[in-house]
């Protein structure tokens, strides 16, 4: 395979391996989070939620993986960029951690989000108690 | 097989043996006391998937960042050397992404208590 159809394959590839990945969290946090949404705020509404944290995951992974940039290591144009392979094995690296970062970002700020939707609900057994 | 390769698949073999060590240890009094915090199953269920996740894109991020410089015949300590550089960036990682849940449990244990 040459350079050239190996930057092809892999960039497509990789792209869809980012693009999987965040699908692949969201289908691991729905589930939870759609129970505590839908406890908070309501089925209606904990819909839109939801599909924001799709959104969100969705698009934390491929800004990952759009944020590197073949052009970074000083090359300046296309035939600079295909010329080495080790270069594009390692772009291909830096793509996929990139969009682990920016994962493991968006996961992080959706925690906060569930703190404060457990803040609006005050579910702590003392206040369910009161409530009761 | 390479040896960049060989020692790639070394340092995230040990990665992951790291992060299922990690996980497996706080794992069991996390969700004590998430279970104790928050009266939503829910929420404990999510916490600690998030938890896992975070632990797994940013430790095999880490290894899929460092850079393995080996050339053939390279002797066995050279692969220790680059396997240990891959790990160091993994627990440097880990320290951070421990530190920010550390953060993170903490305000919502101040929070949701104080409204006890």
């Amino acid at each position: 395979m040459s350079n050239e159809h190996y930057l092809i394959v892999s960039y497509f590839l990789v792209g869809l391996v980012s693009l999987c990945l965040g699908i692949a969290v969201y289908r691991v946090l729905r589930t939870p989070f759609a129970a505590i949404a839908e406890a908070v705020i309501g089925k209606l509404r904990s819909q839109v939620l939801t599909r924001a944290l799709g959104a969100f995951m969705t698009l934390a992974a491929v800004l990952g993986f759009l944020s590197v940039s073949y052009n970074e290591r000083g090359c300046v144009n296309y035939e600079q960029v295909v010329k080495n392979r080790d270069s594009l094995v390692r772009t291909n690296q830096e793509q996929l951690q990139k969009t682990g970062d920016w994962i493991a970002s968006a996961v992080f700020l959706w925690c906060f989000v569930v703190l404060i939707c457990l803040l609006a609900a005050g579910s702590t057994p003392a206040n369910r108690n009161d409530k009761t | 097989m390479s040896p960049h390769s060989i020692a790639f698949l070394l340092a995230l073999v040990a990665s992951i043996l790291i992060v299922l060590l990690i996980d497996r240890l706080l794992r069991p009094g996390l969700r004590g006391l998430l279970q104790e915090i928050v009266i939503l199953p829910a929420a404990t269920e999510f916490y600690l998937r998030a938890f896992a996740i975070v632990l797994v894109s940013v430790a095999i991020g880490a290894v899929l960042g460092s850079s393995f410089n080996l050339k053939d015949g390279a002797r066995f300590m050279e692969y220790v050397w680059a396997v240990a550089t891959g790990l160091k960036d993994v627990f440097q990682n880990l320290f951070v992404v421990l530190l920010v849940y550390v953060g993170l449990i903490t305000v919502l244990i101040a929070a949701l208590t104080r409204r006890q």
